[in-house]
């Protein structure tokens, strides 16, 4: 199967993922997820916290995606994503601690921005293990 | 005339300032690389931010039917700069030649000739601090001692302040004045305004379809803007930071040569003394036995 999509994340840090693909699927910031397949119209919009989804070589693939832009033209999606892991970039126990560490800060805020900082932590290792688990599933 | 023995001392004391001098040259070697492969990686990122912004403040600013949002004003119709938010970016440690120098000459270039009014001034660098205290200025933050890892975090911060005096209309516009890293060898000092952005006439509009703006035009430049000034400081920091041990760099590099070449001489010194008083003394037992 041809790969006709070139995706690219990229973050403030490094290039984390580049390779064709034939299919992507990204979580907008408020619209839900954004399917691409092959000559989608060009399109800008900001991408908000989730999962990635792509199809490489038939082959269903995830990385995960936190807050940025989205590019999209024909032949290719351009994530600059503010934080973004690949599948082998993730670390279970990491994952686990930093879970842990958001719990008892979760329990320990006192006001709301604290609280907000605390769900966004909690959500940000909840979306990472997900990808973790679905991984392992295929 | 100093004799042999002094002379030996101070020999021995440069050598002592060498070694140090040699070890804080490979010390800025090695946080120059690290700091550089940092502003390397961040480099595809903001190029194409920085592409993206471009189509899309061009476009817009090209239809003039479009009511833009508080914040999104500040990327199509630039106010008039009256009140100006400004980001000092220097070194918390000295010995790195003229770099501190340099960026602070270029701010006060710069804060001589500017007609609008500095309403916030931030000071990032002990050196920085230092110079506005000096000067009077109240800077409204401070950052010292920040690590590479720390840029992305303060950045943000500053980002998500300025943008929100932009919209309470408190600024018109953000400087920063920083040092930027041309190579290893050459930092030039420099003043960047982060936004309203400089956008020139669109000449090369691309031949494909313009990008759809999802979910519409007013909330992905709300969402552009932020991202975009984040992405800018974050540069520029890093750009300082490189700079710094570039510069450090050089000056360890240029002292440790210079105290090779006191030693050079100072050692023919000596040995011209030594040689001076051999001869003394052989004259002195030949001509005794002469006698």
């Amino acid at each position: 199967m041809s790969n006709p999509i070139k995706l690219e994340v990229l973050t403030p840090e490094r290039l984390v993922f580049s390779a064709m693909v034939s299919e992507v699927q990204f979580p907008t910031a408020q619209q839900g997820y954004y399917g691409i397949l092959p000559d989608h119209t060009p399109v800008l919009t900001p991408v908000g916290d989730g999962l990635v989804f792509f199809q490489q070589d038939d082959q269903p693939h995830c990385l995960t995606v936190f807050g940025g832009f989205a590019e999209v033209g024909p032949d290719r999606v351009t994530l600059l994503a503010r934080e973004s892991e690949t599948i082998d970039q993730l670390n279970p126990e990491q994952i686990e601690r930093e879970q842990q560490q958001a719990l008892a800060l979760l329990k320990e805020a006192k006001d709301e921005a604290a609280l907000q900082a605390a769900q966004r932590r909690l959500d940000a290792s909840l979306i990472r293990q997900q990808a973790l688990s679905r991984d392992t599933s295929h | 005339m100093a004799n042999v023995q002094d002379i030996r001392r101070r020999i021995k004391s440069v050598k002592n300032t060498q070694q140090v001098t040699k070890a804080m040259k490979m010390i800025s070697a090695v946080k120059l690389r690290k700091t550089q492969e940092r502003l390397l990686a961040l480099r595809p990122y903001s190029t194409k931010l920085d592409e993206v912004v471009r189509h899309v403040v061009g476009r817009l600013r090209a239809v003039p039917t479009l009511q833009p949002g508080p914040v999104a004003q500040a990327f199509l119709a630039p106010r008039e700069e009256k009140n100006i938010h400004l980001v000092l970016v220097a070194s918390d440690k000295g010995l790195c030649g003229g770099f501190n120098a340099n960026v602070l000459r270029e701010a006060q270039a710069f804060l001589r000739d500017c007609p609008s009014h500095v309403a916030h001034f931030q000071a990032i660098g002990k050196r920085s601090i230092e110079w506005a205290r000096k000067r009077q200025l109240k800077a409204n933050g401070e950052h010292t001692g920040l690590a590479v890892t720390e840029l992305k975090q303060v950045a943000s911060e500053i980002a998500a302040q300025a943008a929100e005096q932009y919209e309470k209309g408190e600024i018109d516009a953000l400087y920063v004045v920083f040092n930027y890293f041309q190579s290893a060898v050459a930092q030039v000092p420099m003043v960047m305004r982060v936004f309203p952005v400089e956008i020139e006439p669109h000449v090369e509009f691309r031949a494909e379809t313009p990008h759809l703006l999802e979910p519409d035009p007013n909330e992905v430049l709300e969402h552009l803007l932020p991202l975009y000034i984040e992405t800018e400081l974050l540069r520029c920091l890093l750009e300082s930071s490189t700079s710094e041990h570039g510069a450090r760099m050089a000056a360890m590099d240029k002292a440790s040569s210079n105290a090779e070449e006191m030693i050079a001489k100072l050692t023919l010194n000596m040995n011209k003394i030594r040689q001076a008083s051999i001869t003394n003394q052989i004259i002195e037992i030949v001509s005794g036995a002469n006698a």
